[in-house]
């Protein structure tokens, strides 16, 4: 059981990062119907930006996230300006071949800026709790409340059970960030804006909404939170210029789960698609053992005639899988409402 | 208006890039230039310069770099001028074709150094073969990348021995650490090292409680590593590369894991300790060589990478620094000016197929290299590292036989 | 009295036949034009083109100077590139630019066809001409399995159900070893088509192999789109419901769609198995689909000069940046998917339709 909760765990920190860089991709599209291929690159730009800030300049870390994500909102309403505003009235798919073009460009722009090789934040450029755990050291317990365990290194929920700060940091912002980006599109005018271009963006334009800006601000809240994800991926685990590829598909396919346009079906996407994956990889194997032990090919499953790593192997694939189940039962994502629009 | 508004933006961006100096003159592209001169040499060198697998080609292109403008520092090859030719394969099977072809049927160039991803080896391999020019791999680890080709060979060894190798010395040197679990690389670097310490791991008995696998474009580890904890082994075994490697013993020891991590070759790269920091403690690796035991010549050469390209050396651009040096050895021995292309790229690959006992080895700074019948390299002996506060030291106890 | 009534038939039909097949030989007489003939023998006589200038740079290495002109081999190669690419733009572009439905998972058929192809050939020993048809209908099969669960959705969630297909195929690719017979997707020595007994493994002869297969697709194509199947298509696309209810069978013709793409990918993939020689899964990463559709969207929706122009610009476009690039200092080499990327942002700047569309 100490398992499946850490896993739990495990998948609740990935599908954390998924779902802050889903959100960009999912307000994008509400707003103007375009999957923003770049997004990824956004989120590479982010962790890039960060890094370079923490080690070049003496600004501490913290401050470094919060200018990292005004520049990456910089970013997205530049790209948006300079790519994607003059495709305003072309065709639907001639903006995402232009975002693609941008994804290239940037993933090689960043290559030649930052050099090929992944690097990661080293211990001194990071405030105490996010530094590495040396496995000779004995942790140094703080206290202990309700048998949950605070040391200096995670905090222990059962011997086998934890959760390191920097997993809890990713939660935390996500959640933080989730809600107050909700209230902001619930209830102020800039968010009431954006539902009315998300509904008709020429009927918006003409009640008077500047729907320019609204695009641009859009392209600016979900950069700002792709930055977020981006510098907390650099974090826990290392910073490269194809780092946007893999996730930034992952969390479009997320945005795809919850229904396209829709924020809260990003989130729970997200969410989704973090958990499918982790879960598919811890769990595929012990329950394709237990089946060919069950019908008798146990001795067949002993001998190695085939794979012993399904799960691990085929772990994007598996989220994948989930995704694909999902929209043939709800065609419109889990969140998404049915809607009439065509490539 | 339009068009000239492309026209302007792209030929700014030309005179912007244009304006750059040369890079110190080691590499320029053969068919680029219209003065042919015999006074000069050309060796192709091929690797994924851009696209995902670049961090690697990064270290080849610097390594091939490094060697060319040491030699031509030294006088060039007999009073002849070294001079590179890249060509980006992009990690892709497609573009590994095109830039065979390209080096295979140039006028100029005499021999080709790479290619790094094994299946852009094997793409290029039959054209090299059509052609009759010499392919020398410094990063392709699969089994048939020089078999069934007179024309490939690699100054790497195959992953089989020390995949028999590791399993040998936890058996017999870590007893205290009785199981091992497997994380392993789902490539053909990682599988290969892995199916041969598996099968070593049987033979011998070795108590072996789990084997996961890991994809090179994922980050995140920590599904496999709960699993492998719920297994409890002593000893984890990546089978894998270095940046990957560093993300794993990270993620373990915020799992709270305790277990000792072992690592082959791919792992050992100054790379690891840097991004791993103090959760690489207590890594144990296996190396062909090493930049600070491994002779002096070792050391020097990768102070000089360190001087020139401001970062430390790794196994690739070391292997790369060494093919370059076969390259431009055999081209001494062999080179005539007045003979055909043909008959000096055959002469190259004599030279090199006649290197095939350790007295006609190659003395380079990853040790000796010397081919078998294939163009495999013969095993060259290993080492055991050990990571102690941040820094690669050799273990107290090595297995020699 | 039946028998006369059946030749008389028959003789109708056959004058009908001889009539449709004038009509045809004229129409085609309409459209053949000095250019198009000029343009039908350059690419027939391409090959003896590169190899002419291969034979003058050779004459002059022999003293000593090196002109800068790529070699015949390489131009040849590139060229046999982009008519694969042609073939699969004109491919995709039947689900893309017909029915209107994006597809980002067309490399999976692609993959489907390399890797029927090359199994057969290489554990099975069988011949590549009976390997073809059988990998196009495995490549329908597929499409057809791929379309049945998929016909109700639209647009992007289409989309991402074919990603994640061609995503799935390619894991399978790369974990199913005893499929394989090797890790990562690896089949090697695959044999060369032969035809009696003659080896194809020059690059101009499968230049000459793929342009026909090449052509043939773009005359199918062609076919279709100008067929009650083509117009029930563009029916589809333009509006869905409406075309339902003009009694189109929406479900038939998607399916049917579907199908014919997926065999032009697969006849793609099959091509390649025995050109290349040996595949890896690498071959087929998702990167390969976003190209195939740039393709298709660039040069044109639904327009099959269109996607032939496209294919023919990215498919080209690296490796004519990989030429020029080479003139200048070397750190400019390193950029050359940088420019790529600027170049697609610019062409879409101003050619915002594609660069041949149709208006409808």
């Amino acid at each position: 059981m100490d398992q499946f909760y850490q896993q739990l765990i495990n998948g609740i920190v990935l599908g954390g990062i998924y779902a802050l860089i889903a959100v960009g991709y999912t307000m994008v599209y509400g707003i103007i119907q375009l999957i923003n291929f770049a997004h990824g690159e956004i989120f590479m730009l982010g962790a890039y930006f960060a890094f370079t800030l923490v080690n070049f300049t003496p600004i501490p870390f913290w401050v470094a996230i919060f200018v990292s994500m005004l520049f990456c909102a910089g970013v997205g309403m530049l790209m948006d300006y300079v790519a994607y505003r003059p495709l305003r009235n072309a065709p639907r798919l001639s903006a995402l071949i232009t975002a693609i073009g941008v994804s290239i460009g940037l993933q090689n722009l960043a290559r030649i800026l930052w050099g090929a090789k992944p690097q990661t934040f080293t211990d001194d450029t990071l405030p105490t709790i996010f530094q590495q755990i040396s496995p000779m050291k004995e942790p140094k317990v703080f206290f202990s409340i309700f048998g949950v365990t605070f040391t200096d290194a995670a905090i222990q929920f059962s011997e086998n059970v934890s959760l390191a700060y920097l997993d809890l940091t990713i939660i935390v912002l996500a959640i933080i960030l989730m809600v107050s980006l909700n209230r902001l599109v619930s209830l102020t005018k800039i968010g009431k804006a954006m539902r009315a271009c998300a509904q008709n963006r020429i009927a918006a334009n003409l009640m008077g909404v500047r729907t320019n800006q609204v695009i641009a601000i859009t392209f600016a809240i979900g950069s700002a939170l792709g930055a977020v994800a981006g510098v907390m991926v650099g974090v826990r685990d290392n910073i490269g210029p194809t780092m946007g590829l893999h996730k930034g598909v992952a969390a479009f396919a997320a945005a795809v789960l919850g229904g396209i346009g829709n924020i809260t079906g990003a989130m729970v996407g997200g969410l989704l698609m973090g958990l499918a994956e982790v879960f598919g990889a811890g769990y595929i194997d012990p329950m394709i053992a237990t089946i060919c032990h069950t019908i008798g090919l146990g001795e067949f499953y002993d001998s190695e005639k085939i794979s012993h790593s399904y799960g691990s192997g085929y772990r994007i694939a598996i989220s994948y899988i989930v995704m694909i189940i999902v929209i043939l039962i709800r065609p419109t994502g889990l969140f998404g409402k049915a809607s009439a629009h065509r490539a | 208006m339009r068009k000239w508004f492309i026209v302007i933006l792209l030929l700014s961006l030309v005179t912007v890039w244009g304006c750059q100096p040369p890079d110190k003159n080691t590499e320029a592209d053969p068919q680029g230039d219209t003065q042919g001169d015999q006074s000069e040499l050309f060796v192709g060198v091929a690797g994924p310069f851009t696209g995902t697998a670049a961090a690697f080609g990064e270290m080849i292109q610097r390594g091939a770099e490094l060697k060319a403008k040491e030699i031509n520092e030294a006088g060039g090859i007999n009073g002849r001028k070294l001079i590179l030719s890249f060509g980006d394969d992009a990690g892709t099977d497609k573009e590994a074709k095109l830039i065979a072809t390209r080096f295979a049927t140039d006028k100029r160039i005499l021999a080709v150094v790479g290619h790094f991803n094994s299946s852009c080896s094997l793409a290029g391999k039959d054209i090299y073969k059509e052609n009759g020019i010499v392919a020398l791999s410094p990063g392709s680890t699969n089994v048939s990348v020089c078999e069934g080709s007179d024309w490939t060979f690699r100054n790497l060894y195959r992953d089989d021995f020390q995949g028999t190798f590791i399993a040998r010395y936890i058996k017999t040197k870590l007893t205290e650490y009785p199981s091992v679990a497997v994380l392993f690389d789902n490539d053909d670097y990682g599988r290969g090292l892995r199916d041969a310490f598996t099968a070593e791991a049987k033979k011998i008995e070795l108590n072996m409680v789990a084997s996961e696998a890991y994809d090179r474009e994922n980050t995140d580890f920590t599904a496999q590593l709960t699993s492998i904890k719920g297994k409890n082994p002593d000893i984890i075994f990546i089978s894998g590369l270095y940046g990957e490697a560093a993300l794993i013993v990270r993620q373990a020891r915020r799992l709270g894991i305790k277990a000792l991590f072992f690592g082959a070759d791919g792992v050992d790269s100054p790379d690891f300790l840097k991004n791993a920091g103090a959760s690489a403690d207590g890594t144990y690796l296996t190396t062909p060589f090493t930049f600070g035991a491994g002779g002096e010549g070792a050391s020097k050469v990768a102070a000089a990478f360190e001087a020139e390209f401001g970062v430390a050396p790794d196994t690739w651009a070391a292997l790369t620094y060494d093919a370059m040096g076969m390259i431009a050895e055999a081209i001494e021995k062999t080179y005539n000016k007045d003979a055909e292309l043909a008959i000096n790229r055959k002469a190259i690959r004599d030279h090199l197929a006649s290197l095939d006992t350790p007295e006609e080895g190659y003395k380079g700074i990853t040790g000796l290299t010397y081919f078998d019948i294939n163009g495999d390299t013969v095993d060259k002996p290993a080492y055991v590292k050990v990571v102690k506060d941040g820094m690669f030291t050799t273990a107290p106890i090595q297995m020699t036989d | 009295m039946q028998i006369l009534d059946k030749v008389k038939n028959f003789i109708f039909k056959a004058k009908n036949f001889v009539f449709k097949a004038k009509n045809f030989v004229s129409k085609l007489q309409e459209n053949i034009t000095p250019k198009t003939l000029v343009l039908c023998l350059l690419l027939c006589i391409f090959p003896l083109l590169t190899y002419g200038t291969d034979a003058i740079a050779s004459l002059f290495s022999n003293f000593n100077i090196f002109l800068p002109i790529p070699s015949g081999d390489y131009l040849i190669y590139i060229s046999i590139q982009v008519c694969v690419y042609i073939l699969l733009a004109v491919g995709l572009n039947i689900v893309c630019g017909y029915t209107g439905l994006l597809d980002l998972g067309y490399v999976g058929f692609y993959l489907i066809g390399g890797y029927t192809a090359g199994l057969l050939m290489r554990h099975a020993g069988v011949s590549y001409w009976f390997v073809v048809p059988i990998a196009i209908l495995n490549g329908a099969l597929w499409g057809l399995i791929r379309g049945a669960p998929t016909l109700k959705l639209t647009g992007d969630y289409f989309a991402i159900v074919t990603f994640g297909f061609a995503e799935i195929l390619f894991r399978i690719v790369k974990n199913e070893i005893w499929l394989i017979r090797d890790i990562n997707g690896f089949v090697k020595e695959i044999p060369r088509a032969t035809i009696f007994g003659l080896e194809l493994n020059k690059n101009w002869q499968h230049y000459y192999h793929i342009l026909i297969l090449t052509a043939v697709v773009i005359f199918v194509s062609y076919r279709l789109e100008h067929s009650r199947i083509g117009r029930a298509w563009i029916a589809i696309r333009e509006d869905e419901q409406a075309a339902a209810s003009m009694g189109i069978n929406i479900s038939k013709y998607k399916s049917l769609a579907f199908a014919i793409s997926a065999a032009m990918g697969a006849l793609g993939g099959a091509f390649l198995a025995q050109f290349w020689g040996n595949l890896s899964a690498k071959a087929f990463e998702f990167w390969e689909s976003i190209l195939i559709l740039c393709m298709v969207i660039l040069g044109g929706k639904g327009s099959i000069k269109g996607s032939i122009l496209g294919a023919i610009i990215i498919g080209s476009l690296s490796e004519v940046l990989r030429i020029v690039l080479q003139q200048f200092p070397p750190d400019f080499a390193g950029s050359r998917y940088l420019i790529f990327g600027i170049v697609l942002v610019l062409l879409m700047r101003f050619r915002p339709a594609g660069l041949i569309f149709k208006k409808t």
